[in-house]
């Protein structure tokens, strides 16, 4: 054993100080770094942006019910080491110098928030500063708005039910204000024990129960899973940072699943690196199998000393992968320091575990088959130079590759599912672009006829290799293929992110404007020169029937617990609009917009289009007949239309929206929008001051966070481009190197019958720029079809096609192929004929 | 030292069954040295390949040193050629990722011997390549190449030497070096030789020479006074 392993050391050694194992030490280091790199990355942003989400909530999770929370479960969530906050809210009035106001007032314990922060102003509408504590005892902290509409200033008293409290402290922003422009109740923050004493959560008031709670990811997961069979889905939502349907908590998943997806790319092209090396191994260690054997080695002896190899490869590659990986990441987190919010402090196993993991499974699985075609070489080879292994099959090559790539792709998505869709797609993409390879061979069979030219002699190469050329065709498609789809999808991604929030989105809104003031506040803002978007007249009305059947509008204490069988409401009155043109961002799916056609309803029922997830939630369809209650008015109307509408974009969105003819006896507030950018802030207090009774709602600070969480999210994205990008490069590195050994025997044979350097030259670049474009052109093809799966099914993104790709895909293939080919065999043609004859021995 | 009875090769290719060798029966003493002559294939190679135990037998028995290699399976004979057989190739087969000190220790180093290195320095410094001792097979000429080849047929005190072609790939001079050293070493340890040769001078310094013609051993022919003219020499 000692003998073998001292064997195995020396041609370890050896080999790699020649260089023969540079290209499967390299696959398997960058295997290794590039899985490490992605996911140390990738979970250091998410920890950061999950913080970020977390902070939206104020918490890790918040439990939200229409009741009081039971004590004991907080008890509970604090002995199993769980941070937990407490929070009432409702909506209630409040009453200054002899004005008042409908506010949402939050009284909140003194943990309140666990994380993010509340910020102070020290003058309304003024610069905000983050502050550590809350409100003291009989004091309130309220919204810049208030000031205005009640007419106060900090010191002054207000009542707020029964109790009467001290204006403390200007309320700049909390954690999970919520970002909704109609929740536009400015914000009264109170503590949860002077609630007691306002009286405003008795009977018959309807008031929010939200427990905070904040702590080790796990310890909340067990936690939820005792605390989940005490819960009451109509009373009870659990949310957390991750199932947040915001537009940033969807960035921030479509991110994750973007870097999940590259980073299962990044391994599938490892892998496939590491296999064209090993197969290279292989091939290059049939001479010394055959001699060693010859010598008496015994078939156990050959197993040992090349398992042995492989563990030495094994473990140098994984340690060097994880130093570069390491380094790599390490080098990005500098450079993007200013750009991207990770938390540098955090030290995750998870990646370390999956890279080696990674490394491990690549190299064994890999060269599985490499290796025991090398096992069975006959040690007549040493007298019969065609004689190469007895094992042919590759079902076993497809097989131990198959499992180790799904392995790998399982237990790093940790997913079976999309891990088995993503396999089975990948297999029926590559046994259709088999068949499509063959063909195009076949197709070549015929161009490559005629007298011997370097064309002639490149077709007859890519024929003649039928079977490895198709293999070698796909593995060039399908890394051109992953390259395209991380390139497209981030393309796409980032597009679509930046279209939420173009330049100029507007950061404020007016809501509360009188029809009188609506011409005078057009022309204030216009001698501004500040636009102002549109004007949407507004409603308050209550949902109050469909087809007749009352709707239940909220749950009062009464009903609580029993089954009154009515169809659930919207809980409160909606906004009503009326319009008769289309928003922009909305899109009709069922009917026709009522604005277009002549709809041919009875007397007294007017069309109305209605948002879908609405029309899911209440189970309203089209032709049903809705009745609304607007002030002492009822209001007949008939679904028309139903309308998709991307909650995204920051501007009003509506669930209903009435033909105008309906409207005419109403008179309605007006919303609008517009943008003022960051330096001409201060110009707000005088802007507003003609128009003291409009309400306006501040949304800049909210755009600027998702802005800079898009932009932080595009830098990673981009990064994790670039390491993918890396890798694929490498890996047709290897694919060319390793085929360009399989031409050394033709290319001695050419050069000895005196063939041109230029002849043998462009022959061997027309090959390879054959090859380029086709695999080029199949990654184009396979590209679009894997692309529409991934963003329809997993990305809950819009699909469209990428023509132009259908261009450079093969343009590049046919660059980069046939560049790395020159170069391949530019090296070779350096060496003279003998030695190109020596190295064949 | 060598016996075949009634040996025959029968290979399959895609137009059915192809005998490649005649029954062949003859016999090789211990220390003899014998020159297998043909043209190209006439069988010479398959014969050899048969006699090192590089491949089986499809009828027949063969006998090496005692051994039934006939009824011995892949690892047994691996075993067998490790412990008795020494060969040199037309092509050196020398493993190109190892030096030529360490191509000389590796038939030891398999049989599991401790004093490999000793012994593989030694016998480098016998064929006068002490000196390229940590070159590489791709730095020496080929001549060099083959005293590598035939020191590391030597290093395990082979009972057999093979040797396919020995002197195939080198000119004149080179030739007559390593059909001296080979003849020389052959002599001094008692090492029987068996010998496939295109070239009829080489033959003529070989015991007795069996000429194969299409398939077939046709005629047993030796040449003492040759034979006795080197020993003279």
């Amino acid at each position: 054993m000692n003998n073998v392993f001292s064997l195995a050391w020396r041609l370890f050694k050896h080999e790699a100080r020649r260089g023969e194992l540079t290209i499967i030490l390299l696959a398997i280091v960058l295997s290794v770094a590039a899985v490490l790199s992605l996911s140390l990355f990738s979970e250091r942003l998410q920890s950061a942006l999950s913080e970020r989400s977390a902070a939206f909530l104020a918490a890790d999770t918040q439990l939200r019910s229409d009741k009081p929370i039971d004590e004991n479960w907080l008890t509970d969530a604090r002995d199993q080491g769980i941070s937990t906050a407490q929070r009432v809210s409702t909506r209630s009035m409040v009453f200054g110098a002899e004005k008042m106001s409908l506010v949402d007032l939050r009284a909140v314990s003194r943990q309140y928030p666990l994380r993010g922060e509340v910020m102070v102003a020290d003058a309304p509408f003024g610069e905000k500063q983050p502050v550590q504590s809350l409100p003291e005892k009989g004091h309130v902290w309220i919204d810049s708005r208030l000031f205005q509409t009640l007419n106060v200033k900090v010191g002054d008293t207000v009542d707020v039910g029964d109790a009467s409290f001290t204006v403390g402290n200007v309320l700049g922003e909390i954690p999970d204000a919520g970002f909704s422009v109609f929740s536009a109740e400015p914000i009264v923050l109170m503590r949860l024990d002077d609630l007691a004493a306002t009286n405003v959560t008795g009977p018959g008031s309807r008031a929010d129960y939200v427990a905070y709670f904040a702590g080790d990811a796990s310890a909340i997961s067990d936690y939820y899973d005792a605390l989940e069979p005490k819960l009451n889905d109509d009373l009870h939502s659990w949310r957390s940072a991750a199932d947040d349907e915001s537009a940033i908590g969807r960035s921030v998943a479509r991110a994750e699943r973007y870097f999940l997806l590259a980073s299962l790319l990044a391994i599938i092209l490892a892998a496939v690196s590491i296999a064209v090396a090993a197969q290279r191994y292989s091939l290059r260690h049939f001479d010394p199998v055959a001699i060693m054997k010859t010598l008496g080695a015994t078939q156990a002896m050959i197993r040992k000393v090349y398992v042995l190899q492989v563990l030495f490869i094994t473990v140098v590659g994984i340690i060097l992968g994880v130093i570069f990986g390491l380094a790599i990441q390490q080098v990005v987190v500098w450079a993007l320091a200013d750009k991207v919010d990770v938390s540098i402090d955090v030290w995750h196993f998870r990646p370390l575990l999956i890279a080696v993991f990674t490394g491990a499974v690549c190299a064994s699985l890999f060269s599985l088959y490499p290796l025991l075609r090398l096992f069975s070489v006959p040690p007549l080879r040493v007298l019969r130079r065609d004689l190469s292994s007895n094992l042919s099959s590759r079902s076993l090559q497809f097989l131990a590759s198959g499992s180790a790539v799904f392995l790998l792709m399982w237990a790093y998505s940790q997913d079976l599912e999309i891990s088995a869709i993503l396999f089975a797609s990948g297999v029926v993409l590559i046994a259709g672009l088999l068949l499509v390879t063959y063909g195009l061979i076949a197709v070549g069979r015929k161009l490559g006829q005629g007298r011997m030219g370097a064309w002639q002699l490149a077709w007859a190469r890519i024929r003649r290799r039928a079977m490895d050329n198709s293999i070698q065709l796909i593995s060039f498609s399908v890394t051109i293929m992953l390259l395209l789809i991380v390139l497209v999808m981030r393309n796409d991604m980032v597009a679509q992110w930046r279209a939420q929030l173009p330049e100029g989105t507007p950061n404020y809104f007016l809501i509360n404007i009188t029809e009188a003031q609506q011409p005078r506040l057009e022309s204030h803002f216009a001698e501004n020169q500040i636009d102002i978007d549109k004007f949407y007249p507004v409603v308050r009305g209550r949902f109050a029937a469909v087809n007749d059947e009352t709707v239940r509008t909220e749950v009062t204490k009464e009903e609580e617990g029993s089954d009154t069988n009515q169809r659930d409401g919207l809980g409160r009155e909606a906004n009503l609009t009326w319009d008769d043109e289309l928003q922009n961002e909305n899109k009709i799916t069922q009917g026709q917009w009522h604005g277009n056609t002549e709809a041919d309803l009875p007397e007294g029922i007017y069309p109305v289009s209605v948002e879908t997830g609405v029309a899911e939630r209440l189970n309203i369809s089209m032709g049903d007949k809705l009745t609304f209650n607007i002030g002492s008015e009822i209001v007949n109307t008939q679904v028309t239309s139903v309308r998709e509408v991307n909650w995204q974009t920051m501007q009003p969105n509506f669930f209903f929206i009435i033909d105008p003819a309906a409207m005419t006896a109403f008179t309605p507030t007006y919303i609008t929008s517009f943008y003022l950018p960051t330096e001409r802030k201060a110009e707000l207090t005088r802007l507003m001051q003609p128009f003291a009774s409009v309400t306006m709602f501040d949304v800049d600070a909210r755009i600027n966070q998702l802005r800079s969480i898009v932009d932080q999210v595009s830098v990673a994205v981009e990064f994790i481009l670039v390491l993918v990008l890396a890798a694929g490069s490498l890996v047709l590195i290897a694919q060319v190197q390793a085929s360009m050994d399989e031409r050394l025997q033709e290319l001695a044979i050419l050069r000895t019958l005196g063939a041109k350097g230029s002849l043998i030259r462009l022959s061997v670049v027309l090959e390879f720029v054959i090859i380029g474009v086709v695999a080029g052109l199949m990654a184009a093809l396979a590209n679009e079809f894997s692309l529409y799966l991934l963003q329809t099914q997993v990305f809950q993104m819009d699909a469209q096609l990428h023509l132009e790709y259908w261009l450079i895909a093969p343009a590049c293939g046919a660059l980069v192929v046939g560049l790395l080919g020159a170069v391949g065999c530019w090296r070779l043609l350096r060496l003279n004929t003998s030695q190109l004859l020596r190295n064949m021995v | 030292m060598i016996k075949t009875q009634q040996i025959t090769k029968i290979v399959t290719t895609s137009e059915g069954q192809l005998q490649i060798l005649q029954p062949i029966s003859f016999e090789v003493k211990a220390g003899e040295s014998v020159a297998i002559v043909g043209a190209s294939g006439s069988g010479k190679s398959t014969l050899l390949s048969l006699l090192a135990g590089l491949d089986e037998v499809s009828e027949g028995e063969i006998y090496l040193d005692g051994a039934a290699l006939h009824s011995l399976d892949e690892e047994a004979r691996a075993r067998l050629r490790g412990e008795k057989v020494g060969f040199i190739f037309q092509s050196f087969m020398l493993v190109q990722s190892l030096t030529a000190l360490e191509n000389v220790m590796l038939p030891a180093e398999i049989a599991g011997r401790t004093d490999a290195k000793k012994r593989a320095e030694a016998i480098l410094d016998d064929v006068g390549l002490g000196h390229r001792a940590h070159h590489y097979p791709n730095q020496l000429s080929g001549g060099e190449q083959q005293r590598v080849a035939i020191a590391r047929a030597f290093i395990g005190e082979p009972r057999i030497l093979f040797a396919d072609e020995p002197t195939g790939n080198l000119d004149e001079a080179n030739s007559e070096k390593i059909e001296q050293l080979l003849f020389n070493l052959n002599h001094e340890l008692g090492t029987t030789l068996i010998l496939v040769t295109h070239d009829p001078e080489l033959a003529k310094k070989c015991d007795r020479q069996l000429m194969m013609h299409g398939g077939q051993l046709e005629e047993e022919s030796s040449d003492e006074k040759h034979n006795l003219a080197r020993e003279a020499g």
